[in-house]
């Protein structure tokens, strides 16, 4: 297993390197949006401004580090019919995935972290005081969080087998965890209902969480708490996604035989 | 020849109705196109219901923490909303589908075909395809500015209306001027897939009032990408707080832009060399 491992990562390490330019430009991601967030927020509360920067950028970085990007990969091998040959092949296509999510990750964090020490250099807003315990703690839970968005990501792909439209589907989630996930707002600032909600759905820890931590707005009831929720939902992705997996095969024909 | 020179200005009035003539040509091919696919209308109106319904949630999560938002109330930020969502649905409508074909023409040489029409090119190239649903997103917008002046309750005087009318229409002269020289870069720069991209960022900032940027970034928002004329400018209007100098720089600026677009357009043809041969 680990040899396949060693063999994938290095095919989708080329792979990437033959698009440097479109890497580059994703790599950014939408930051727009963040930014004008951040602006707003500012505007609201000005004496917090320092804390907004930092938030908004920890949530560029955390955002692109979770980021999945599989469901438009699927429907596009599905609709296509490509996808009959990963799954004519001894190993599950979903390895692929997973080789391909932590090529571009290392890369995007071997990148982004450098860029935001020598922007800490200059922007003290940006730099940050925290024990070695909470950076671990920090790295688990983005760790936590890409696992739970790719598993996202691939059962809406999977869904491909059934409906034609997965990425409205998906983009619809999308919508929804904007507010949930700590993208418009820090959880402490939106309204109560939303909290509540933003704490027992998935969405919060797939980027949210992780600054909470890094922040320090989480105390350590509210870390047990949200790691606790996140590994439940991970475990129910897992089995939802094994169950979508074996009835979607069943349902699969591929385009043009 | 004399009597080509006497005729002329009945002549331009000509080519104006000619021009609208085949703007509606245009609008009826793309139209008929569009009834292939109408199982797709329910999912479109669906997906535009719920855009405005989103960008309505977050106006009202920012005014839970506040009750102003660079000088402007909520009301005033929802008319605003209304205005950003009517010009964005123009540009989807109108401008947004014709982007990527303008890159495959150059890069299979097929402008060729439509350099060799009798028509206006910038014109063709720009309002050929039209994407009808998007549509609903100017009527929600306009739904939205109703809904903000209702919670207000002001009523707009027939002046407000009247110089609401002529600077979104400035509006859209702006941003078609500024869309118009993205694209024409299209001839130099056929490799970057998705220049909408660098459109959307822009036009993003334009969601919000400007009063809310500092420094740098609000003059360039104010006279390099006059983001903040382009949606600020109407929704003050239709909320009365409007002066006839800045309404006046408002289409100055768009005319501008206009004769900037057009001539960068006839500069860039110069570089085209059709592909094949």
């Amino acid at each position: 297993m680990i040899r396949k491992y060693i063999a994938l990562l290095r095919m989708k390490y080329i792979e990437m390197l033959a698009y440097r330019l479109a890497t580059l430009v994703w790599m950014t991601g939408a930051i727009t949006q963040p930014l004008i967030t951040m602006v707003v927020w500012m505007n609201i509360d000005p004496a917090q401004s320092d804390a907004f920067i930092f938030y908004f950028m920890a949530v560029i970085f955390v955002e692109r580090m979770t980021s999945a990007w599989d469901v438009w990969e699927l429907d596009r091998e599905i609709r296509e019919g490509t996808f009959s040959n990963y799954i004519l092949r001894p190993l599950h296509p979903i390895h692929w995935a997973i080789a391909e999510n932590v090529v571009y990750k290392a890369l995007f964090a071997a990148i982004l972290a450098p860029v935001w020490a020598i922007a800490a250099l200059f922007v003290p807003a940006l730099r940050f005081d925290v024990t070695g315990e909470q950076v671990l703690l920090f790295l688990a839970a983005v760790l936590l969080g890409a696992v739970l968005r790719f598993l996202l990501s691939y059962i809406c792909g999977l869904l491909g087998f059934w409906i034609t439209k997965v990425t409205a589907v998906y983009g619809v989630l999308e919508v929804i965890s904007l507010f949930l996930s700590g993208r418009i707002a820090p959880l402490s600032l939106l309204p109560p209902v939303l909290q509540q909600w933003s704490i027992f759905l998935p969405f919060r820890y797939m980027i949210g969480f992780p600054i909470d931590i890094i922040t320090k707005a989480a105390n350590s009831h509210d870390m047990l708490q949200g790691f606790a929720i996140a590994s439940i939902w991970i475990v129910v992705f897992v089995i939802a996604l094994r169950w979508i997996w074996k009835a979607g095969l069943k349902k699969n024909q591929a385009v043009g035989g | 020849m004399e009597s080509g020179i006497k005729e002329k200005p009945s002549g331009r009035w000509l080519s104006v109705r000619r021009y609208v003539r085949i703007f509606r040509e245009f609008f009826r091919a793309c139209f008929v196109e569009e009834l292939e696919y109408r199982s797709e209308f329910l999912g479109n109106l669906i997906s535009s219901f719920f855009g405005i319904g989103i960008a309505v949630l977050t106006v009202n999560i920012f005014f839970y923490q506040t009750d102003q938002l660079g000088g402007w109330t909520y009301a005033d930020v929802l008319v605003l909303l209304g205005v950003f969502n009517t010009l964005r649905g123009m540009i989807d409508f109108a401008l947004r589908p014709n982007m990527p074909r303008l890159l495959e023409h150059v890069r299979r040489g097929t402008l060729d075909y439509i350099l060799t029409k009798p028509v206006d090119s910038m014109f063709y190239v720009s309002f050929r395809h039209l994407v009808f649903w998007r549509l609903i997103d100017v009527l929600l917008g306009l739904g939205v500015i109703g809904y903000g002046l209702i919670v207000k309750r002001y009523i707009p005087s027939l002046f407000d209306v009247l110089i609401f009318l002529i600077t979104i229409a400035a509006s859209f002269v702006l941003i078609y001027s500024l869309w118009m020289m993205l694209m024409t870069t299209s001839f130099w720069v056929i490799r970057i897939d998705d220049l909408s991209f660098i459109f959307d960022s822009f036009f993003e900032t334009a969601r919000f009032p400007i009063g809310m940027y500092r420094g740098l970034v609000r003059i360039v928002l104010t006279y390099v990408l006059p983001a903040a004329v382009i949606t600020n400018m109407p929704a003050l209007s239709l909320l009365g707080k409007w002066n006839m100098a800045t309404a006046f720089i408002a289409v100055l600026l768009a005319l501008v832009f206009l004769w900037l677009a057009r001539r960068f357009w006839r500069f860039a043809l110069r570089f085209y060399t059709s592909a094949s041969s």
